[in-house]
């Protein structure tokens, strides 16, 4: 698919009631953009204002979310790489979404793994495949990637597969096109 | 030489090595473990060696397609994987399953789980000393159930059965048959394990108060699934935000008290008969006739722009997937939350303070999948 082609996804209020209401309530201060996504609400926040939302989430009584589930990176290209962090709360049994835009220049953000010990693998990995560089992680050095392969980011879209695989073949000692296999 | 003056020797920390290779880490992992004397007093654990970029490679398949990642991901669990993949697409894309094809689904990812823990089962109890019976006990229960899936899907270990709106093709005239006849069968076998290793004293002195973890701890670093739920807490995503036709069946979810590798172990064997009682159910109610597929879905799927986390409770926890579409009918972005990943952070926590010949108990009782870990 050309860029061109890509599209956004609408931006659908969620209902009265929603757990974007209990952040408002939480944080009257901070700005956010809320919106209904298939099942969770998801909110867009700033990427100078994560630590802070972040921290109130999991401390306050009222939000409570003290499961970290997951926390991926995303590519929008020109738009700048996103960093997406899914919560739950065991005791309210609510989900929430919170997400942040950095731009491609500086894909920089403070690192959350003092508020989930969890968070540590997750930002590893997001660090490794998209070049996000996350503030404060105690030990930001590959994880699933090879050590020393630090000036290649797989999953962003500026890395096709076809290059991918020549990395590799370079990686094992061979000239682009040749697979290795030997032959018979 | 007195007593006294040996103590005041000085001790040397060294660092074993356990991997990657190595029959105790259930497929390529390594940890390197600093010890002093049999202590261990620090862990690092290397992953990575089985990242097959599935991730990346889902970006370049069409929905469908990258059913068979699915597969290749969790391979222990395949049927659950596909579970959550497909119920991501379909919540996206809008489409409703025929209640038919949501019992199959149901009975084939309750199936697996007892399958997946057949498997913890005999592979656990090697990696503590108990060799042999139990071993060649789950695999010889698994295969009975291995056989059925054969039956359905003609693979048994890489399904791709699964599809967005039901399944690929119906199931064979005997199913049911089967199925109350593998739960016969299984019934039997959970207790020959059960009788086999619960009881057994060399296994509960391997297991009981090793790596144990705290209910915070173990929240707060994210795990999920038998290992959370071994720590005291009552959660289940079938019962905490039913998916699928969940809802419709009773089912306990057991838990632990002490969150050790013994309470693992009982917790896991505890949902085998759960999973036991949610098929009978299941068969009972499963219509006998009727559509597997929606009557339209378009032979090219394509999601309208949007995401979803879709979250499904797999044999070894949450289990993830992170769906972004911009139109189009290949995923833009797909991140497989894997739980055995998370799961393996609390690694160092559990182990530090216990003898060398515990880490590979503690290793053992997380059930890793390495495939599911590195993607």
């Amino acid at each position: 698919m050309s860029p061109e082609e890509l599209q956004e996804a609408p931006v659908v209020p969620p209902p009265a009631g929603s757990v974007a209401d209990l952040f408002v309530a939480v944080l009257p201060d901070v700005e956010f953009q809320a919106t209904q996504g298939a099942l969770d609400v998801i909110l867009t926040v700033d990427r100078g204002d994560v630590v802070r939302i972040l921290r109130a989430a999991r401390d306050d009584p009222r939000l409570d979310f003290k499961y970290l589930r997951c926390l991926s990176g995303v590519d929008h290209m020109e738009a700048g790489l996103e960093v997406v962090y899914h919560l739950y709360s065991y005791t309210h049994k609510h989900n929430v979404t919170i997400k942040t835009r950095l731009p491609q220049d500086d894909p920089s953000v403070p690192s959350v793994t003092s508020i989930w010990k969890g968070a540590n693998w997750h930002e590893r990995e997001a660090a490794e495949m998209f070049g996000i560089f996350f503030e404060g992680h105690p030990n930001l050095v590959p994880l699933l990637l090879p050590e020393d392969m630090t000036d290649h980011h797989p999953l962003r879209k500026d890395s096709p597969l076809a290059e991918i695989e020549e990395w590799q073949a370079e990686r094992a000692g061979l000239a682009a096109g040749e697979t290795g296999e030997a032959e018979e | 030489m007195t007593v006294e003056q040996e103590h005041e020797l000085d001790t040397l920390e060294i660092n074993v090595n356990v991997g990657p290779q190595h029959p105790a880490t259930h497929g390529v992992f390594r940890m390197v473990l600093a010890i002093d004397g049999e202590k261990v007093i620090d862990l690092v654990p290397h992953i990575g060696y089985l990242h097959r970029g599935a991730e990346k490679l889902s970006e370049n398949l069409d929905y469908r397609q990258a059913i068979g990642l699915q597969d290749r991901t969790e391979y222990l669990a395949a049927f659950n994987a596909e579970f959550c993949y497909v119920m991501a697409i379909e919540k996206l894309a809008g489409i409703e399953v025929p209640e038919r094809a949501e019992y199959i689904r149901v009975i084939l990812a309750e199936l697996n789980r007892i399958t997946s823990h057949y498997m913890f089962m005999g592979a656990f109890s090697t990696d503590i000393g108990v060799f042999g019976t139990a071993f060649t006990y789950g695999f010889r229960e698994r295969e009975y159930i291995q056989d059925l899936f054969e039956e359905v899907s003609g693979d048994r270990m890489m399904y791709g059965y699964f599809r967005p709106g039901g399944v690929a093709w119906d199931v064979p005239d005997n199913f049911k048959e089967r199925v109350r006849w593998v739960c016969r069968q299984t019934r039997v076998g959970i207790s020959d394990i059960d009788g086999l290793l619960t009881n057994n004293e060399v296994f509960v002195a391997r297991t009981r108060g090793i790596g144990a973890i705290s209910l915070e701890n173990a929240i707060d670093y994210g795990l999920s699934g038998p290992v959370l739920r071994a720590c005291g807490l009552k959660v289940d995503l079938r019962r905490e935000e039913p998916y699928s036709i969940y809802d419709r069946f009773d089912f306990d979810i057991p838990t632990g008290e002490r969150g050790d590798s013994f309470d693992r172990y009982l917790v896991r064997l505890e949902e085998m008969r759960q999973s036991v009682r949610i098929v009978e159910q299941a068969v009972e109610q499963m219509p006998d006739s009727g559509p597997i597929l929606p009557e339209k879905v378009p032979r090219r799927l394509r999601c309208p722009p949007g995401e979803v986390y879709m979250r499904a409770e797999n044999p070894r926890g949450e289990y993830g997937i992170y769906l972004v579409s911009k139109g189009g009918d290949k995923p833009y972005r797909l991140k497989i939350r894997s739980p055995s990943y998370c799961n393996l952070m609390a690694l160092k926590e559990m182990t530090v303070g216990h003898y060398v010949a515990d880490a590979v108990v503690v290793l053992g009782s997380i059930d890793i999948v390495l495939g599911e870990v590195d993607r």
